[in-house]
């Protein structure tokens, strides 16, 4: 009987019919699939895609975000770059992305470094190190104006004691923009800890057959650390990129006390797409900016992934 | 006491290299003082601002504002927290925050879980294309998609609530609660549900009844991050509430920077205030925070 039920099912399994039940089996497999994921698509297509394409679209017209949108082609474009505040906006951005980028790649790596050594105590420093990154923004952004107040703060009173005088910091032209810069690498425990746990999982040996090679500790640094973290560098100066060039909370809190940067020095990006959005109510225009904002991102982003393939090592267990 | 030499010789067997670590020779201690003191000096760098919020929120404002500076608190302001406490409704803040977090969070637990599900124990065709285009998400800015976003929510009459923060976290809109799901889910054998499907169970049966509360851990840490997100989260509240009575902490933060900008002690009394339950909940759930940032961050690469 048995033998008989399996000689059945033998015969049915020809090549053509194989295919079928494969296919069918695979559609069901997708359809399932596509069911878990489903509350994925509907988001990206609703808060993605579609808004995306509509920012595309009003980029191009002369919207105020009640009456109809007029299509006015590229004058938006044009007017974006015959405005010196949008200008002076781009550069300011600019100025603190490239600063803020490499310095916050370099102490987030430098402080998992120092907490990589085998220390007593490193929770404990690792918790110092970790905390600023939680507190709230706002909060943050309060501390930074009081600590750096030019007259009666803390620091600038430290600096006296050293007969050095403290600059006015946020008042300040030049001292505004290294002010923001000093803010935002007080907050790095994110990409820190992402940086530890990297370093602690790089396999000992590598270091135990550097070091048997002749290799010193600059070199194990150079040939062994860095190629083997490199994905994860990666990783993070893309997102650090993301939130540098969106920088715009603490900026907004502490310029919006009247304290902030002088004149336009530290008037960024987001703020000028935000004022021009919610103030003036030009969405066609900000639209515009939003999607320049796109592009740029876009472009440095594969820029960095191309060039990764210079000085980024995978390991051989990536899929 | 034994030297290490005479450990390993009389037991035969060579120590762990860690074990061997431990003797103390000056070379030894000199390198280790010299370690503690760069960890110590950056500590003090990072600590201090911390530590100066607390102490100015115990002055009195004369004290705050004296030259030269007056370094301890004399005495021990404590009536700066009632008073700039009550002087906004700061407990209003506290609980429209709560509310805002605790509602994002089952939205972030049911979708990106679902989601997770999805992109990690099943296997269709199209799935890795899909996941894809989920992390290149991240990297759209945020205010690149704003503007048709708001006037879609004013539309709806969404603009002045929290429904805009509020209804997108049900699909899926935290990218990194997804990711890290899926890369705990992945670590989970797939004989888990090999042995389920043989016994006639479902997809859904499957998730719910093994994989979920096998990933009890996983889950927390998205609980635990989504609420310090909404603690956090500035831009969104700006954007969506106007009506003060709805601030959540970040924007009742503002305006009392805002109103009480002269009186520091204040101001930092505030600070303190919404700082405060954010540390405690990172001292008792430490471990939870730092493996979450390390999951999502060298599962990155993959």
């Amino acid at each position: 009987m048995k033998g008989r039920h399996t000689l059945e099912l033998r015969e049915a399994r020809t090549p053509a019919s194989t295919a079928v039940i494969s296919r069918s089996i695979r559609r069901r497999q997708m359809r399932i699939g596509l069911l878990f994921v489903s509350p994925w698509i509907l988001g990206f297509l609703a808060f993605f895609a579609y808004p995306f394409f509509a920012t595309l679209y009003y980029s191009f017209t002369n919207f105020n975000g009640v009456s109809a949108a007029k299509i006015i082609g590229f004058a938006n474009y044009s007017s974006l770059f015959h405005d010196s505040l949008f200008r002076s906006a781009v550069f300011n951005t600019f100025y603190y992305t490239a600063f803020e980028l490499p310095l916050s790649t370099i102490v987030a790596l430098g402080l998992a470094m120092l907490l990589n050594m085998n220390v007593r105590g490193r929770a404990i420093y690792r918790t110092v190190f970790y905390i600023p990154s939680i507190v709230p923004l706002v909060a943050s952004c309060m501390i930074f104006v009081w600590i750096f107040n030019p007259t009666s703060g803390v620091v600038n009173a430290l600096l006296t004691g050293l007969h050095i005088p403290g600059p006015d910091w946020f008042f300040s032209i030049t001292w505004s923009k290294p002010s923001f810069i000093i803010l935002g690498l007080w907050g790095l425990g994110q990409p820190m800890v992402i940086y530890l746990a990297s370093l602690q999982g790089i396999p000992k040996d590598m270091y135990e057959v550097a070091a048997l090679e002749g290799a010193g500790p600059f070199q194990r640094l150079r040939h062994v650390t860095l190629p083997m973290i490199s994905p994860i560098i990666l990783f993070n100066v893309v997102l650090q990129l993301v939130l540098c060039v969106s920088y715009f909370t603490q900026a907004q809190v502490i310029e919006s006390q009247d304290v902030g940067g002088p004149g336009n020095s530290t008037w960024f990006f987001v703020q000028y797409l935000y004022e021009q959005a919610f103030n003036f109510l030009r969405f066609g225009y900000a639209s515009a900016m939003g999607f320049f904002l796109f592009i740029v991102t876009g472009i440095v982003t594969v820029v960095l992934f191309k060039s990764s393939s210079r000085w980024v090592y995978y390991a051989g267990d990536q899929e | 006491m034994l030297s290490d030499a005479q450990v390993t010789s009389s037991s035969g067997l060579p120590q762990p290299a860690s074990r061997r670590r431990r003797r103390w020779t000056p070379s030894k201690i000199g390198s280790s003082a010299s370690k503690h003191i760069v960890l110590i000096l950056v500590s003090v760098l990072f600590g201090f601002p911390l530590v100066w919020m607390v102490l100015t929120s115990l002055k009195s404002n004369t004290q705050a504002l004296a030259t030269p500076v007056v370094y301890w608190p004399h005495p021990f302001l404590w009536a700066n927290y009632p008073q700039v406490l009550s002087a906004v409704p700061f407990y209003r803040f506290f609980l429209n925050t709560v509310m805002y977090a605790a509602v994002t969070m089952v939205g972030v637990c049911i979708s990106s879980s679902l989601v997770a599900y999805g992109f990690s124990r099943l296997r269709w065709r199209g799935r890795n294309v899909l996941f894809y285009v989920m992390l290149s998400t991240l990297l759209i800015p945020f205010f690149a998609t704003l503007i048709p976003l708001f006037v879609l929510y004013s539309k709806f009459h969404w603009t002045g609530t929290y429904l805009p923060l509020m209804v997108p976290t049900f699909f899926g809109s935290s990218v990194f609660s997804t990711f890290l799901l899926r890369q705990f889910f992945m670590t989970i054998p797939q004989s888990m549900s090999d042995a389920a499907r043989v016994d006639g169970a479902n997809e859904f049966t499957i998730y719910s009844r093994i994989i979920l509360p096998m990933a009890k851990p996983a889950m927390a840490t998205v609980i635990l991050f989504q609420f310090i997100y909404c603690w956090n989260d500035y831009i969104g509240p700006l954007i969506y509430i106007n009506n003060t009575a709805w601030y959540p902490l970040s924007l009742g933060l503002n305006l009392i920077l805002g109103t009480y900008e002269t009186n520091w002690p204040w101001v930092m009394a505030a600070a303190t205030a919404a700082t405060a339950p954010i540390v405690i909940l990172f001292f008792f759930a430490q471990r939870t925070f730092i493996q979450g940032i390390a999951i999502q961050g060298t599962g990155a690469k993959g």
